[in-house]
């Protein structure tokens, strides 16, 4: 589904030119879930956001990124909004201000709708209702306003929002954190059960390795601006190549077995 | 009797919320002896730190009592409870706040030793710098520059971590202290604090994580709006949680070898009533008589206590 090749961006700053992507090589599979794993700092961020071409203007990049048969690296503006939505959604990292704050949720997804699939307003209110149930919140929901959704049901009604058009593909952009514990369960529940119903790529960026494990089903872990190991949860698990692996997955086990010990 | 490093019995806290009051802290007690560990957990919302805040006189509970290294903190003279506080350690949940944004990294680690312990200036710098290098900051360039500018949140709650311990308190209050840490660096700062244990300080952390309650403390406190759910040895909880909230809690959280289980609480707000279960909207299983009294906590076997009517 994405193919990304020798991809490199880089960040214009006052102390010069700083790499944030190195020669990245990375391939998503038509209805795989993928997991990009890294701490602060390791370019994840920024490697979900070159595919969506969010990059800010003192971004530089170079390489090519692929969606099906698809440059997005050289699309035109055109191009790039029929693009967005419809092939590929994004799931913002704290849905807190990824709404208008003076808008109802209900206008807000039925704006997405009527846009992208040409429905009539009536219409495309009634698909934005149809979406908010199906992401587990009642439909009066609609007529909410941003402040009046607890952080969880924001974040569902992003989900609901990017499954607006039925993309084949979700990007997730460390979808729970600011989530408790439960509400982050119910969350990934929702996207692994989402996109496994509607056979639809995932990929999901998250800090958290024993999240990713739980919901994907390759693990790519991302180290100073490059992708260091891709492998399956199980092969993470058992046999980490890369000496960051290593070190991650030592240390989580640490504080588990510290804990409850064999 | 060892004496208690701590002690909190039937404490409320109560905001004004409009105009309905909100409770954050609904009559929980428990005590800490000294050299002692316990956590506090729970989720946002919970009290856990307000019970922080509270235990260090930080907040004046609406009622209740809370004993301190055996002072009544909230009825004693101002001088007693400063000296006392500056008997403790606290590493509050907000590093960004916690530290004076304007003095150098080396400064702000130093200042407790001059005030509390009456250290000069050099000497103080000195311990400062071991005491920051064993949190993991020996960076020339960051120890000498200002805290505002220099660090990063995982530093600045390592700077706070430094700034609590160099007194060689003997109660520490850890409110998240790892909250901002890279996985990889966690278990670093458990090692600090078990550390300062081994020497005798007694430890109140305050987590979200069951798993790191049971590799730190000997004893863990489940909370749920303002209540106790659950209480006992930590590793026992992780092993064998009794609570429906405490369960739910375990499941929703993943492992190396342990998949996130499908959430089997109901949806629902947290009702602020006070008669009844706080857990009954959320909870799978409530009876009729949940809505009507909140559940005592009992004893199910020795140490291990639980609050639910049909436990």
């Amino acid at each position: 589904m994405i193919h990304i090749q020798r991809l490199s961006v880089s960040y214009k700053t006052e102390r010069g030119q700083v790499p944030a992507l190195k020669n990245i090589n990375l391939s998503i599979p038509k209805g795989t879930a993928t997991a990009i794993v890294g701490e602060s700092g390791s370019g994840k961020s920024t490697l979900l956001h070159s595919i969506m071409r969010l990059l800010p203007p003192e971004a530089e990049l170079s390489g090519k990124i692929m969606f099906e048969d698809m440059d997005i690296t050289s699309m035109d503006d055109a191009a790039l909004r029929s693009f967005r939505w419809r092939k590929c959604s994004l799931v913002l990292q704290g849905a807190m201000s990824s709404f208008n704050p003076v808008l109802s949720i209900g206008k807000q997804i039925a704006e997405t709708v009527a846009y992208h699939l040409h429905l009539s307003s009536k219409d495309s209110y009634k698909r934005a209702e149809e979406l908010l149930e199906m992401v587990g919140l009642p439909t009066f929901f609609s007529k909410r306003f941003p402040h009046e959704l607890s952080g969880g049901q924001k974040q569902r009604a992003a989900i609901a929002m990017a499954l607006a058009c039925s993309p084949p593909c979700i990007l997730a952009d460390e979808p729970t954190t600011a989530l408790d514990v439960i509400t982050q369960a119910e969350i990934v529940w929702l996207l692994k059960e989402i996109t496994r119903k509607n056979n639809m790529t995932l990929c999901m960026v998250t800090h958290d390795l024993p999240l990713a494990l739980s919901v994907c089903d390759r693990i790519a872990v991302m180290h100073r601006g490059e992708i260091v190991e891709i492998q399956k949860p199980s092969g993470i698990l058992n046999n980490p190549t890369h000496p960051h692996t290593k070190k991650l997955v030592k240390s989580i086990r640490s504080i588990e077995e510290r804990g409850n010990p064999k | 009797m060892r004496q208690n490093a701590l002690e909190v019995s039937e404490l409320w806290v109560s905001f004004e919320k409009g105009s309905k009051a909100f409770h954050a802290l609904r009559g929980i007690s428990f005590s800490l002896e000294k050299g002692q560990t316990l956590s506090l957990v729970g989720e946002s919302g919970s009290g856990k730190t307000t019970a922080t805040r509270a235990s260090l006189g930080l907040i004046t509970p609406t009622e209740g009592k809370v004993a301190l290294l055996g002072v009544d903190i909230n009825n004693c003279s101002k001088d007693k409870l400063i000296e006392t506080r500056r008997r403790c350690g606290y590493i509050s949940q907000n590093p960004y706040d916690s530290i004076p944004p304007t003095l150098t990294t080396l400064d702000a680690v130093a200042e407790p030793l001059v005030i509390c312990k009456g250290l000069n200036k050099k000497a103080a710098r000195e311990r400062a710098k071991e005491m920051l290098s064993v949190c993991g900051i020996v960076d020339e360039v960051v120890l000498n520059g200002r805290v505002k500018f220099s660090l990063s949140g995982g530093q600045k709650q390592r700077v706070a971590l430094a700034r609590a311990l160099v007194t060689d308190p003997e109660i520490i209050f850890a409110d998240e202290p790892t909250s901002m840490q890279d996985a990889s660096n966690r278990g670093d700062i458990l090692d600090i604090l078990q550390e300062y244990v081994k020497k005798g300080s007694s430890l109140v952390l305050t987590t979200h994580d069951l798993y790191l309650a049971a590799a730190a403390t000997e004893h863990s406190i489940i909370l749920f709006h303002g209540k106790i759910m659950e209480a006992g040895p930590s590793k026992e909880i992780l092993k064998s949680p009794l609570h429906f909230y405490t369960k739910a809690l375990l499941d929703a959280l993943p492992g190396l070898s342990k998949k996130i289980k499908k959430p089997s609480l109901k949806q629902g707000e947290p009702e602020y009533r006070l008669s009844g279960c706080p857990f009954l909207t959320r909870c799978p299983r409530g009876i009729d008589k949940c809505s009507k009294t909140c559940p005592p906590i009992k004893e199910v076997s020795p140490g291990h206590f639980v609050a639910c009517w049909l436990l």
